[in-house]
């Protein structure tokens, strides 16, 4: 079906020929510029939608593409090893882990790409940075190398650097400079914990007559069965000669690296002041592809490394990455209950919807985990849509404070019907997708912590709190003079809200569209954790 | 035996660090430096005959060093002299010529 | 007997929906055809739901399907719809008043310029609460109770230019999400403790009906977790708050969202998940305690309120603690019974009210009067709703009153004398409410009209209902066969003579105080407030809930996120700052160390052999 034909690097890499082109073209032209990037990043999401549907999950070699892509042989001097060499791969694949998040990718990069409109200066530059960061985030999940993965996840970052730096507001230069250092921070620990695990997890034996091959190997799978194998050198006892053996503070090491530098991209509780301020500083269109996708990069690498190579470690620490979720949930509430700024209100409000991921995750079940990936989905669909609104009013109010809006439901009645769809789609009203994220895993966290549920389900209060506190501040109340003549929505912004809109009540009523998806994407991580409850 | 040449080369050496770290006149600095080639001289010229395995090696490394440090001084004075030329001072605290 | 029509009860919420659809889509260019649309898609509703309850009546099967919903491993979350007796009469009584009021509202909303809007939200509103009352699953209840909500909050900030309307939609819908917060833990616990995770009601049934599948505790924490979301939705004490404030939406949404069915939710789910409470006497207590408290509780505010919708919506409140009470009791058959009746006569005193104000442009009821001359059917109509509620033979509101009398005679004298004493209030409001508007002279040239037959004829068809509805059950021998239908066991007998009795006697005494007070001038008005100002004070500002929550809740949440967001900006920020601070200071360090010194550059070059030495030496002998 799928043939031999590249179809995963054309989906990662079909921007950057849009790139190409759009480096031809003049640069004053905005309009050629902007509709070459629209219909580039159209590009990956019919592929994405392509892969969505003709997926399979017993099937989950159609799409793999492994390739060795970097080899450095070592000048190693070890008895009965003949060679050695470290071996990184070009390996792209989709399972139902993946997949969701790669049509997110792709759909909010369209949305994204059309929201530009807004963008004043420097076009092309503007559309191929964009184009990167596209690359990047659908890179970051497909690749299934190590080293592969760590290279697009650098490349969003600098990719988004620049577009906060160059076209975000006032501030733009210090909150480019604050994501940076921040998340550099992060990817440091994450390339650390790679590190060591290549140099251990990563190496594998390729017995000959001579004596063997020895390759270290930054592969995903490779690295996975050795960590959790039983007689894989990894978990032999660490003799002297075994340079192999992860101790249990080694692993304990990486594990915590891993989700410290993803939870500062999630943001995890004590990690998320560095996005406020990108919330608040980068021009709309890129906070939809950061909110939306590249944030859940962080669920994504959560699931993915943290739970996925260390799930009996993720079992010992559930509890508190439970409570890590519920005191995420709630304080990100009550922060966001007393913002002033309709972004920094968001802003915490992704503080505590990104919560719930983490409450899903470790509820360490399929339900759960289900509903972590469930609401990194939805939760990227509303906050683009979010985002997306604020753009449109943002261009037509120039403020996004509180205190100054009020009232816009008379002049703009679609964009503040779209404002409260989005808010109420964002409190987890049942019918949109931000339900059946939260339900999932809620319901999934509850098998295993009720207190712990419970307490997060207070979340669920604040919630409507805060959003109608500040959705209804923005459209209701009476009709201000200095906002009576503006504008509502045009096509070009009403298309992409519909759309988002139409996307997050499919997933609200009919769930089994993403479920059936995952289904079974997370029974290896299941099957460790229930051998290791039986044993 | 041996210790007491050691012994000596070292405190000319550190006579010599000293000098050349905070004394201002550069001329002064390039002597300090200039004690200190001497106690490695004297460190050398002493292995080569206490040593563990005496050898003339150190005597010959010696007598590298010593015209070495010739072409050194040589050098480093006439930097010196076109330094005090263009500032009109001897005084290394006004060189910082390396950060630009 | 076949069930013919019953399969396809899922239809009924479908028209509805479609007529949301179409007004959502093309909504802003249909100011007239909107209304029309939306009526027609509550009347096809009306007619299918009429003939699945005259199947039912009939004596057909039950009748329940359904598909996977989310398949999860080996969990399996479904949807369907379950045809039952119980359904089959709310789901009459909801599409029949929305058909009313949707009738009404052509009438009433006329000059609005969002009409189509209001009918959209309308009609979106009817898909949900059928959809709520069909669902053959807790869960799918809850999506709808969710939904319904939404609407409610939507219609009651209909007016959203208004401050207040602004202000009475959010605490609807942040009160009602307290209480949706136990009902989804109640969710989550059931899910779990159920077998094979089903959470129908057939289920639920079937396993509390069995002693010792599920422990005590763990029924009674469900129980009362269940029972939370229904305080919100029905307006109990002590949620009870937002009903209230909810009379800022149009009119006919007070009479068909917050008096006949979406504040009975509460009731139906209770009555729903019945099994439960009955396997936890616990609960059964908390819930008639509760019921009996808001019931008298409501009354007294209801006594001191000037605006009408206000006492209309305190009098619903009251009702409710009734229908509460009556579950509490164990007795399904007086809830249900009262939530029938109520629906039909609230909902005509609601349209009568809307009536009223739309005649007079004004919600206070000291500012009208003798409005019973300009405005016969409205006056007529409004006494029909009036005496029901308060309970006289022989309308609808008295029979399912005393259904719930006799059973809180028959169980517990303590609940029946609350009752009695709720009772005897429910009745001095109403004559208050009813001489103060339509008896005397007109006060402030507020003469009023006569409102247009759209409006007036639901009101006489709802008066009809509200004289008629009480038939089905009376407590005489071989006429309960509504209980008999309903649940299987008609309402308790014992007694009844009695409670009629008594309970007339209070209804009538209750008007013949309103008639001395309001209308004879033989007491005082200011009587009471001359000797005890602070009880008329305490009554006026509802016991100062408001005031209280607001002091407890709102400014302990508002500064706990103020403490947080100090915290979150000196503390965790600050950390950030000194990530990013610490990066700067060190190239700023760096830098001057470069000063092209060269004496510098030595010194550094024997510090730094100095520590290599002495980590050398050190690890030598450490």
């Amino acid at each position: 079906m799928a043939g031999s034909f590249p179809w995963l690097t054309l989906l990662t890499f079909s921007p950057i020929i849009g790139l190409i082109v759009l480096l031809f073209l003049p640069g004053t032209n905005r309009r050629a510029l902007r509709w070459t990037a629209i219909v580039t990043t159209l590009v990956p999401l019919a592929l994405s939608l392509w892969l969505f549907a003709v997926h399979d999950a017993s099937d989950p070699d159609a799409f793999r593409e492994k390739a060795d892509w970097i080899t450095i042989a070592l000048n190693h001097e070890a008895v009965n090893i003949e060679s050695s060499a470290y071996v990184f791969q070009y390996h792209l694949a989709i399972d139902g882990l993946s997949l969701p998040l790669v049509v997110l990718a792709s759909l909010v990069a369209v949305m994204a790409a059309l929201a530009s409109v807004h963008i004043k200066k420097r076009w092309k530059a503007f559309y191929v940075w964009f184009l990167l960061l596209e690359t990047g985030m659908l890179g970051v999940f497909l690749a299934r190398d190590l080293i592969l993965f760590f290279l697009f996840f650098e490349l969003t970052l600098i990719a988004l650097f620049f577009l906060i730096g160059i076209w975000g507001s006032l501030n733009r230069e210090k909150a480019a400079n604050t994501f940076l250092i921040y998340n550099g921070l992060g990817s440091a620990l994450m390339l650390i914990a790679f590190v060591l695990l290549i140099a251990t997890a990563g190496a594998s034996l390729n017995a000959t007559q001579q004596g063997g091959d020895l390759v270290y190997t930054g592969d995903y799978a490779t690295i996975r069965s050795n960590l959790t194998a039983e007689n894989s050198l990894t978990n032999l006892p660490g003799h002297y000669e075994n340079p192999f053996a992860l101790s249990d503070g080694m692993r304990w090491a990486i594990f915590i690296l891993l989700l410290a530098a993803f939870g500062i991209k999630l943001p995890m509780l004590p990690f998320h002041t560095w996005m406020l301020r990108v919330h608040a500083e980068a021009p709309p269109s890129v906070v939809m592809i950061h909110s939306g996708v590249l944030l859940k990069m962080g669920g994504y690498g959560l699931i993915r490394f943290g739970v996925g190579l260390f799930p009996g470690l993720a079992e010992e620490a559930a509890f508190v990455l439970a409570l890590l979720g519920a005191a995420g949930v709630l304080y990100g509430a009550a922060l966001a209950f007393v913002q002033t700024e309709f972004r920094l209100v968001l802003a915490y409000s992704s503080v505590s919807h990104m919560g719930i991921v983490l409450l899903g995750i470790a509820s360490l079940n399929e339900i759960g985990l289900q509903g972590a990936v469930y609401q990194l989905v939805s939760h990227g669909l509303i906050s683009a849509l979010l985002f997306l609104i604020v753009g449109s009013l943002h261009e037509r109010t120039g403020t996004t404070e509180l205190d100054e809006l009020g009232g816009l439901a008379r002049p703009m009645p679609f964009m503040s019907g779209m404002l409260l769809a989005a808010g109420v789609a964002s409190l987890g009203l049942p019918g949109l997708s931000g339900f059946v994220g939260e339900f999932l895993s809620f319901l999934g966290l509850f098998e295993t912590m009720k207190w712990v549920t419970a307490i997060a389900a207070i979340g669920v209060i604040l919630a409507a709190v805060y959003i109608l506190r500040s959705v209804l501040k923005i459209t209701f109340g009476p009709q201000q003079e200095r906002y009576a003549a503006l504008k509502d929505a045009r096509l070009i912004e009403a298309v992409p809200m519909i759309a988002l809109m139409a996307f997050i009540v499919l997933l609200g009523i009919y769930p089994s569209v993403l479920t059936d998806a995952m289904q079974g994407s997370f029974d290896d991580i299941i099957a460790q954790l229930n051998a290791r409850m039986g044993g | 035996m041996l210790s007491s040449y050691l012994t000596m080369a070292a405190i000319l050496f550190c006579i010599g660090l000293y000098g050349a770290l905070t004394k201002r006149n550069a001329v002064i600095v390039l002597m300090s430096v200039e004690l200190m080639l001497n106690s490695v001289n004297l460190n050398l010229v002493a292995f080569s005959k206490y040593g563990v395995v005496p050898s003339l090696t150190g005597q010959i490394f010696s007598l590298f060093t010593i015209s070495v440090a010739a072409a050194e001084v040589a050098v480093g004075v006439a930097i010196l002299i076109a330094l005090f030329r263009s500032r009109g001072s001897a005084n290394v605290d006004e060189f910082n010529e390396m950060r630009r | 007997m076949e069930t013919v029509l019953s399969q396809y009860a899922w239809l009924v919420p479908v028209f509805p929906l479609a007529a949301f659809l179409i007004l959502l889509a093309f909504g802003r260019g249909m100011k007239r055809t909107g209304p029309v649309i939306a009526t027609l898609g509550s009347l096809a509703s009306l007619v299918l739901s009429a003939l699945v309850l005259i199947e039912q009546l009939g004596g057909a099967d039950e009748y329940n399907n359904g598909f996977d919903w989310i398949q999860i491993g080996g969990y399996t979350l479904t949807v369907g719809f379950d045809v039952t007796n119980l359904t089959a009469l709310m789901m009459v009584v909801v599409s029949l008043v929305a058909f009313l009021v949707n009738v009404y509202s052509i009438g009433y909303m006329k000059d609005d310029e969002r009409i189509s809007v209001f009918f959209a939200y309308v009609a979106l509103f009817t898909c949900s609460m059928l959809g709520l009352v069909i669902a053959d699953n807790l869960l799918m209840l809850y999506i709808f109770w969710e939904l319904v909500g939404l609407c409610s909050f939507l219609l009651i900030g209909f007016w959203y230019y208004k401050p207040e309307a602004k202000a009475a939609a959010k605490k609807a819908f942040i009160v009602t999400r307290v209480g949706d917060v136990g009902f989804l833990i109640a969710l989550l616990l059931l899910f779990w403790y159920m077998p094979d995770h089903d959470l129908s009601f057939a289920a639920i049934a079937n396993v509390f009906g069995q002693t010792g599948l599920i422990t005590e505790g763990i029924t009674t924490l469900i129980a009362i977790l269940i029972f939370l979301g229904a305080v919100g939705k029905s307006g109990q004490f002590p949620l009870h708050v937002w009903l209230p404030d909810a009379m800022e939406g149009p009119t006919p949404i007070s009479a068909l969202i917050h008096a006949a069915t979406m504040v009975a939710a509460g009731v139906f789910l209770v009555a729903r998940t019945f099994p439960i409470f009955e396997a936890s006497p616990a609960a059964l207590d908390t819930v008639a305690w509760v019921g009996a408290f808001t019931a008298i509780f409501a009354a007294s505010i209801a006594i001191a309120q000037d605006d009408i919708k206000r006492i209309l919506a305190y009098s619903t409140v009251s009702q409710l603690g009734y229908m509460m009470m009556a579950l509490g009791l164990g007795s399904v058959t007086a809830a249900m019974f009262h939530l029938f009746t109520h629906a039909f006569f609230k909902a005509l005193l609601f349209l009568g009210a809307g009536s009223v104000i739309h005649a007079v442009h004004t919600q206070n009821i000291h500012e009208m009067g003798g409005l019973g001359k300009t405005m016969k059917t409205t006056a007529w109509t409004f006494a029909v709703g009036a005496l029901a509620l308060a309970g006289i033979p022989p309308l609808s509101g008295f029979w399912s009153k005393d259904a719930i009398l006799a059973e809180a005679l028959h169980d517990h004298p303590a609940l029946f004398a609350i009752g009695i004493a709720a009772a005897l209030l429910t009745a001095l409001y109403m004559s208050r409410l009813f001489f103060l508007v339509f008896a005397g002279k007109p006060r402030k040239g507020a003469s009023g009209h006569e409102s247009p037959a759209v409006m007036t004829v639901p009101l006489v068809v709802l008066a009809l209902l509200a004289v008629v509805a009480g038939f089905v059950e009376m407590p005489f021998e071989g006429t309960g066969w509504f209980g008999e239908w309903l649940t299987g066991h008609a309402a308790a007998h014992e007694g009844t003579a009695l409670v009629m009795l008594v309970s007339t006697a209070v209804g009538l005494l209750g008007i013949y105080l309103g008639w001395l007070i309001y209308v004879k001038g033989a007491i005082p008005r200011d009587a009471v407030t001359k000797r005890m100002p602070w009880l008329t004070r305490l009554l006026e500002r509802k016991y100062y809930i408001d005031e209280i929550y607001h002091a407890v809740f709102v400014v302990s949440l508002r500064a706990i996120g103020r403490a947080f967001d100090a915290f979150d900006r000196h503390v965790v920020g600050g950390a950030v700052r000194l990530a990013g601070g610490a990066a700067v200071w060190t190239g700023r360090a760096a830098t001057r160390m470069q000063n092209g010194q060269l004496q510098s550059y030595g010194l550094y070059a024997v510090i730094g052999l100095v520590i290599l030495a002495a980590a050398i030496a050190g690890r030598r002998f450490w």
